[in-house]
């Protein structure tokens, strides 16, 4: 007897050593990855305290943190409206920075044993900071850059996706509407939209800036070159519509114009031909291939880029030509458009935009760090590198001249929009042509302080040499 | 140990139950009350209650048993108290009177001994199948049936206008221990005799499968008319073990290993309520919002706890269904961690080595099976829950032997470290 009641309380013990390993794994191993499970209440656990950290631009601006007499203050003002945001202003909501890291900017002490622990030696679990891409003096410059114009700013380097600027204006001061010189009431009825972000909300026709998509599909799929040939005419008709180059004038001197001066003129006759001969189907392919059915992961949320549907396209000629040149439904938002320029720079590769570089404890520890990650090959190396010679050829003697920079060879595409009010004037391109550090997008809706006669070369090209100026001078 | 060692660590656990009130108190009520007191008084009468009767009663007695038992009684109190403080209370004073009834059994057996309980072997054998079969009454007698969480294990006691709910099952399964220990230490000869072998496994004759046979019928009748897993199960391993305990023959583990596990079989084919046990311990995720909750919620609180936990009123057990009673090992583990949790682990682990130590030095073999037997009994009982509510079996509704909020559980499982103790006392006398 003695034997069995020896092993029968073997086997007890035992079966209570399996459950203490058992419990060791689910306690110790297992746990992590049931934390994130959104069923699971207990990873809502509220920190201690209230505080939150800061919000610091690349170039060590602080433009959001606590006030000291408790809130929060946002020293960036408007330029950082949209970006940075608020968490939960009235009427008007959560937005922007504040409210997508919320969670991150608030303290890691959870008042746990562990977090005890940690902090005794020596951790600091206190509100961390949330670090941006964003140069502060390269977005000041874009905001001033825009002024009171409608618009948009995005700039980002292709090489990354690390946006370097992203304003939309109008704007108001957030702090204003907290302190109550300005109400949410009056922000959100104001007919200007400043609580819209254009930078990446709201969609708009690309115009010409959608030839470079065009470009690249007829040199990709068509085998043509910069220096192919075409008719130089004026205007085309198309099923008795006329679709006309601006100002019906021709884009070169003699009968015939090349791709790379179709381009840097602008020629919506050569475009429009080069989108019936591609057809439907291939344009609608050329512009997914361009991202144009998928909408990037975006810190903020993007909309997402759309054009006519393909059989509408194979039934209308005319659509095809006027999609060609940007028109008719084609719709983008600037984000899209600086994510194709840093394709074009980036040997054919969008970098996913980000403009989180890092979350960092207050003792500077990295608790999150972004890793650059390509989002979409939109073209061969090869197509973007003919691109990207048409495009300086646009700044150097196009429609972009207004674009060009003292000493660094500026690659670019203008765009002159149908829009109500006057046209919708774009800018998309990247600097230095041969390395490219910084890929940009400027809109200015209804023409700008130009009204009725802006373009993109007279309204959207100053700002965004006067952006990338500011940023080369920084990065050099 | 001595005897101010003993001392020493009920001190220490009393220490224990007012600490850990105070830190459930300040972090959950932010203040702190007089349950604090309470909670360390209630700890320190009853465990140095006990050992004060053992002294008396039963001298000679080995002083293992009580620290660990005090101390899991603590923090069972402490627990029970942070998932809801009526409960909590309610404990102290169940404590208090298990204490109290198991110093009067030291009384009762002070001059004859166990000896006594053998003597009514049969009395006992039919008062325990009356106390299974009392929940079955009519729910409307004055003592009648009553059904908690779809089983019919609770009998309630009507008091004027207040009434009592009591779980007569957890006297049943003592009494049933100290019959099959003296049936078993009588019959031990004709059952370790195994005539016939088929290789080199020895059958045993028909007529000698005839208890096992009867055990396993009574338990499943326990399955089937109360519906309740955690009885059947602790009830026919307890008995397929004390038999192998008097034996030494492997054949009766293993022919009580397949007809649990026909039974098992049979039960998740035939019953709904068995059915979805098996579920919610496989995929408890599948069905969250359902069946599922209970286990997944488990899987959460385990998860929060991690290595340290989240500290004492720091975290959500009350997440769970029945935290108090058959997740209180898992609100244990939350917010004290998994240092916490083997803890209690380790405490069991002392209480079960203590008591099979016992069993082990008895004078003979009925006290010696005895002592297994009441062993067995809290050991299989831990082993369920805990296997349970960490999956790695489908839960049973059982309680952790001096942890969980009950107190039918609580006054058993003390007056079974009573009679541990006299056994003890016993074996040197």
């Amino acid at each position: 007897m003695t034997r069995s009641i020896r092993s029968l309380a073997i086997a007890v013990l035992g079966g209570l050593l399996a459950i203490a390993v058992w419990l060791t794994y689910q306690q110790a191993i297992a746990a992590p990855g049931y934390a994130d499970d959104p069923r699971n209440a207990r990873a809502d656990r509220p920190p201690v305290d209230d505080a939150r950290g800061r919000i610091v631009t690349a170039d060590g601006v602080v433009v959001a943190e606590d006030h000291p007499e408790g809130g929060r203050r946002h020293l960036g003002g408007s330029a950082y409206t949209h970006l940075v945001g608020h968490d939960d202003l009235g009427v008007l909501g959560s937005w922007g920075l504040e409210a997508t890291r919320r969670h991150d900017l608030a303290s890691r002490d959870d008042g746990s044993i562990s977090a005890w622990l940690t902090e005794l030696f020596g951790g600091d679990l206190g509100p961390p900071d949330v670090r941006i891409t964003v140069l502060d003096r390269v977005q000041r410059e874009a905001a001033h850059a825009l002024g009171a114009q409608r618009g948009a700013v995005v700039a980002l380097d292709p090489r990354t996706g690390a946006v370097i600027a992203a304003v939309s204006s109008p704007s108001f001061d957030v702090d204003d509407v907290a302190t109550g010189a300005l109400t949410d009431e009056v922000v959100a009825a104001d007919p200007s939209h400043p609580d819209l972000d254009r930078t990446s909300d709201v969609v708009y026709p690309p115009g010409s800036t959608f030839k470079v998509v065009i470009a690249g599909a007829a040199i990709d799929v068509l085998g043509e070159t910069p220096s192919s040939t075409y008719d130089d005419a004026t205007s085309v008709e198309i099923g008795g519509l006329s679709i006309a180059n601006p100002g019906r004038r021709p884009c070169g001197s003699s009968a015939t114009v090349t791709l790379a001066d179709a381009l840097a003129g602008s020629c919506n006759t050569v475009f429009a031909e080069l989108a019936l001969q591609l057809g439907a189907h291939r344009v609608v392919e050329a512009a997914a291939t361009a991202g144009f059915d998928a909408v990037p992961r975006w810190e903020l949320g993007a909309a997402r880029s759309s054009l006519t549907d393909v059989d509408e396209l194979a039934a209308d000629p005319f659509a095809l030509a006027l999609t060609g040149i940007g028109e008719r439904d084609v719709r983008t938002t600037p984000l899209h458009l600086a994510l194709v320029a840093g394709a074009v720079a980036n040997d054919g590769v969008a970098m996913q935009p980000y403009v989180v570089g890092s979350v960092v404890s207050p003792d500077d520890e990295a608790i999150e760090t972004t890793r650059p990650e390509p989002w979409s090959t939109m073209m061969p190396a090869e197509t973007a590198e003919a691109l990207t010679d048409m495009m300086v050829g646009v700044v150097e003697a196009g429609t972009g001249r207004a674009a060009q920079l003292p000493g660094t060879t500026v690659a670019g595409k203008t765009g002159t929009a149908e829009g109500g009010g006057g046209p919708h004037a774009w800018f998309i391109g990247f600097a230095p042509a041969d390395d490219p550090s910084i890929a940009i997008a400027v809109l200015v809706e209804g023409g700008g302080r130009l009204g009725e006669d802006g373009t993109g070369g007279s309204v959207a090209a100053p700002i965004a040499a006067r952006v990338m100026a500011a940023w080369l001078e920084i990065a050099s | 140990m001595t005897r101010r060692a003993e001392t020493a660590l009920l001190v220490a656990a009393a220490l224990i139950a007012s600490g850990g009130t105070a830190i459930v108190s300040a972090t959950a009520d932010d203040r702190i009350t007089l349950d604090v007191v309470a909670a360390g008084f209630a700890n320190l009468i009853a465990s140095g209650g006990l050992a004060l009767a053992a002294h008396r009663w039963a001298p000679a007695a080995r002083r293992l048993l009580l620290p660990p038992v005090a101390f899991l009684a603590a923090i069972g109190g402490i627990e029970v108290f942070r998932i809801d403080r009526d409960l909590g209370r309610l404990q102290r004073w169940w404590l208090l009177l298990a204490a109290a009834l198991a110093a009067v059994l030291l009384w009762v057996l002070r001059n004859r001994g166990v000896e006594v309980l053998a003597r009514f072997r049969y009395l006992l054998l039919v008062a325990s199948i009356g106390l299974l079969l009392l929940p079955l009454l009519p729910a409307s007698s004055p003592l009648g049936g009553a059904t908690v969480n779809g089983s019919r294990l609770w009998v309630r006691l009507d008091l004027g206008e207040r009434s009592l709910s009591l779980q007569p099952g957890e006297a049943a399964k003592l009494l049933l221990v100290v019959f099959l220990a003296s049936y078993l230490a009588e019959r031990r000869d004709a059952l370790v005799s195994l005539p016939r072998s088929v290789g080199p496994l020895s059958i045993p004759e028909p007529r000698q499968l005839v208890p096992l046979l009867l055990a396993f019928v009574a338990s499943f009748g326990v399955l089937v008319y109360q519906r309740d897993l955690g009885a059947s199960l602790l009830l026919f391993g307890v008995f397929v073990t004390m038999l192998y305990a008097a034996t030494a023959r492997r054949t009766y583990l293993l022919a009580g290993g397949v007809l649990a596990a026909a039974g098992a079989i049979a039960a998740a084919r035939a019953f709904d309520h068995v059915r979805t046990r098996i579920d919610a311990w496989l995929r408890p995720f599948d069905d969250f919002a359902g069946n599922g909750y209970q286990a997944a919620q488990g899987v959460f609180a385990l998860a929060e706890g991690g290595l340290t936990g989240t500290g004492l009123g720091n975290g959500a057990p009350y997440l769970i269904p029945a935290a108090a009673t058959d997740y209180v090992f898992v609100a244990i583990a939350e917010e004290t961690g998994l240092a916490g949790a083997v803890a209690v682990l380790a405490a069991f682990g002392l209480v079960v080595a203590a008591g099979f130590g016992i069993a082990l030095r008895a004078r003979d073999p009925f006290r010696a099976l005895l002592a297994a037997g009441l062993t067995l009994v809290l050991a299989i009982q831990t082993l369920l829950i805990l296997a349970g509510v960490l999956r790695l079996m489908p839960l049973t509704g059982i309680t952790l032997p001096f942890v969980s909020y009950g107190g039918s559980s609580l006054l058993a499982n003390l007056l079974a470290i009573a009679v541990l103790v006299r056994i003890s006392h016993e074996e040197r006398t």
